[in-house]
């Protein structure tokens, strides 16, 4: 994962490397041979993100380009047939919907309370602190598939929710939660927020760890309530943080696969199922278009590139 | 510098992606990893591709011994692989090309059959030469495995459907197993009705979402979601809407409760939450599982649908076949299956009872075993019942595009059950087709 800091210090790395390429290219023996070394260290990483990344990304955009079943694969005509053809597709319609439905509501309550919950942990006079973190931040260190079938398994049409709902006689009957497309969606969403919070906390933890007391003190001296204070100075100091957590949330939303696939299989009635979800069944479980499956991948790496754009440029302000 | 760093996000969620558009670039190198196997390399070794240790593995162990007393160098090697892995595995060598990486035989579910073999006819070997008759399985059987005439697979397990009911609780509502016999869906509602309000008990329990009842409903009828010419029928299908009208009118009267995974509605047959299920008679493997309530099934044929031409009481769901692959040692395979499956009553005679296999080979219903009592199912000599029921399940088109059609018609009947006008969603689910078929 690339932190805005790491990119930052990517672009630096460039501009200073830049710097004694530009007038005199001549390098003295010992400058060219730590240059060397550094190229020699760095090009097996190199090579191996190139043939086991970009090439088949490579490879994938000229899938895109063809149709066919299975084995039968030729261009299309036109190239982009695989791109216009998924207007048309109602199916991948709706899950456009439903996976920015989970974003448009997920995102913003686990970023919101992960925030807030960082807050209380990072107040010195907390008790029993490294418990409360641990057991927040527990989830993010289960794999999806096995608390996807926890969930599963928990809102099953005899299972805990509703034993519970039922012996507080809050319901009459059990619930079908997830045999209704609302529902199914508020479990996937509830899985969501239960699974990540945790780990967006951390990112906020660390982030307000960094940040001088002394600002929170100076504002505190000139007559700040604790909101104020919070919205003031907290919050602006955790900036670049927040920047990370929504473009890395947004990209897991958009992709997110596990849940739709364990939790509800994208059901009923296909109203739970991810983009990404609808992209293995073309290429996998239907009949086989690697074509239109590839040319679906690149939508969604589209959509993830120009959201992610944009919050760069909303979010950041320092240049 | 901000034009630097967007390129920079742009890299970094493009290696996000990556893993997707990595998943669908058709496997380049896949294949070559994992198995080492020299399969098809002659001698008197075959490989196999199955899924069941208790069941298809163990047929094919039995098999084994079977071959093994004309052919005592013969060995097979049996790896126990998932359908999943057996459908991502064929996929993947298909679209790399490697072949040699393929088992002498394997395993594939019936409904699977015709994509991977219009798909990938490079996996196949054609059994036309293999000296099998054919005409000794079930026509609606073999027909699964059938392309262009040509058979590609010797039917094993049998889908055929049963109506398996508790007698128990039957009894307790004043009915007995005939009540049950040769109806119609309509006096089938009318008893779940009486059952349910006299007993508690709802009928049926199957999964939301999944149109295998429906499905079943469909086939009896010998009626399909395509035509001889594989295009779609969902819309103006008299036997489709018949079988949404059945399976939404039981569900509304709780006859049929809907539970949301495979396991939940296991839980619902064991734990005697309902009064029957109606099934491929593999079901019965899951049932005997509940061994407190021995003797109390019976088994019998399933209700008809009303006023649709050529509705049966017969019917089937699921069932496998054994493919020869194109990169066996074909004589061997050929001979072998010939020789087991398509050939021996004694294999039969012993997975049946052993594993509860119920043969497809007609030859094998003659068999003694096939009309010993059976003590679950209160001395009915279900086996024998079930194989006069395969002879005269209708067979239907499943077709290339059958799963995409199930989903389509599944989605279809949420939508219908949720309040959508039947003819809107049917035509919706038609047209999901016909996009998916473009």
């Amino acid at each position: 994962m690339t932190t805005p800091a790491a990119l930052t210090e990517l672009g630096d790395t460039k501009k200073s490397m830049k710097r004694p390429k530009g007038p005199s290219p001549k390098l003295s023996p010992a400058a060219r041979r730590r240059s060397l070394t550094g190229w020699a260290f760095l090009l097996p990483a190199a090579a191996l993100i190139g043939i086991m990344m970009f090439w088949p990304m490579f490879q994938a955009l000229i899938l895109s380009f063809k149709t066919g079943r299975g084995t039968n694969l030729a261009f299309a005509d036109p190239l982009w047939f695989n791109y216009t053809r998924m207007l048309h597709d109602e199916v991948f319609i709706q899950t456009i919907k439903t996976t920015m439905l989970y974003l448009v509501i997920q995102v913003p309550i686990m970023l919101i309370s992960a925030l807030v919950l960082a807050n209380i942990l990072n107040n010195p006079r907390l008790r029993f602190k490294g418990f409360w973190r641990t057991a927040i931040f527990l989830p993010a260190a289960i794999s999806l598939v096995s608390y996807s079938l926890v969930f599963r398994t928990i809102f099953a049409t005899d299972g805990l929710v509703n034993d519970w709902l039922l012996a507080l006689h809050l319901i009459d009957g059990p619930v079908n939660w997830l045999g209704q497309p609302g529902t199914a969606r508020m479990v996937i969403i509830l899985g969501l927020l239960w699974r990540w919070t945790g780990y967006n906390m951390i990112f906020y933890l660390a982030g307000l760890q960094n940040i001088d007391p002394t600002t929170i003190e100076a504002a505190k001296i000139d007559g700040a309530g604790p909101l104020r204070t919070f919205f003031s100075v907290t919050i602006p100091q955790l900036k670049p943080m927040i920047l990370l957590t929504v473009i890395m949330s947004i990209n897991g939303t958009l992709q997110m696969f596990d849940e739709s696939f364990n939790l509800t299989q994208g059901g009923p009635a296909n109203t739970s199922m991810t983009m990404s979800h609808y992209l293995y069944k073309v290429s996998f479980q239907n009949n086989p278009n690697f074509g239109y499956g590839a040319a679906l991948s690149y939508v969604i790496l589209i959509m993830v590139a120009i959201l992610a754009a944009i919050q760069m440029k909303v979010g950041d302000k320092r240049d | 510098m901000k034009i630097l760093r967007a390129g920079a996000a742009v890299a970094a969620t493009a290696a996000f992606t990556l893993g997707l558009a990595a998943c669908s670039s058709g496997g380049s190198g896949d294949a070559t990893g994992g198995s080492s196997e020299s399969s098809g390399s002659g001698g008197n070794t075959l490989t196999v591709w199955a899924w069941d240790p208790t069941f298809n593995i163990y047929a094919m162990q039995e098999a084994e011994k079977v071959y093994q007393q004309d052919h005592p160098d013969f060995k097979l090697d049996i790896q126990e692989m998932t359908w999943d892995d057996i459908q991502t595995k064929m996929t993947t060598i298909a679209q790399a090309q490697q072949y040699d990486q393929l088992p002498d035989i394997f395993l594939v579910q019936n409904n699977a059959f015709q994509k991977n073999a219009i798909n990938y006819p490079d996996l196949f070997a054609p059994l036309t030469d293999s000296g099998i008759d054919f005409t000794e399985f079930p026509a609606g059987v073999a027909a699964y495995s059938t392309i262009d005439g040509v058979n590609y697979g010797v039917p094993f397990d049998s889908g055929t459907a049963v109506n398996a009911m508790r007698t128990d609780i039957l009894s307790q509502a004043g009915y007995t197993i005939d009540d049950f016999t040769d109806v119609s869906w309509d006096d089938y509602i009318t008893m779940g009705k009486d059952i349910l309000d006299k007993t508690g008990y709802p009928l049926l329990s199957g999964q939301a979402g999944s149109s295998d009842m429906i499905m079943m409903m469909l086939q009896s009828a010998g009626a399909s979601l395509f035509d001889d010419q594989g295009n779609p029928t969902i819309v103006d299908n008299a036997a489709l809407e018949a079988s949404i009208n059945v399976y939404s009118e039981m569900v509304k009267d709780g006859i049929f409760t809907e539970v949301n995974s495979w396991d939940e509605y296991i839980n619902s047959l064991v734990n005697g939450n309902v009064a029957s299920t109606i099934n491929g008679i593999w079901i019965s493997g899951s049932l005997q599982s509940a061994t407190d309530q021995s003797g109390d099934w019976a088994v019998t044929d399933l209700p008809a649908l009303s006023g649709i031409d050529g509705a049966t009481h017969y019917s089937a769901n699921g069932g496998s076949s054994w493919a020869i692959s194109s990169n066996a040692d074909y004589a061997l395979a050929s001979d072998f299956l010939k020789s087991t499956f398509a050939g021996s009553t004694d294999l039969y005679d012993t997975i049946l009872p052993g594993a509860g296999a119920v043969a497809n080979w007609l030859p094998a219903g003659d068999s003694t075993v096939y009309s010993q009592p059976v003590d679950f199912f209160g001395g009915q000599a279900i086996y024998a019942d079930v194989l006069k029921f395969a002879a005269q399940v209708p067979s239907n088109n499943t077709g290339v595009y059958y799963y995409e059609a199930r989903d389509a018609v599944s989605a279809a009947i949420t939508k219908i059950m949720g309040g959508e006008d039947m003819q809107t969603a049917l035509q919706e689910a038609q047209d999901t087709v016909e996009f998916a078929m473009s």
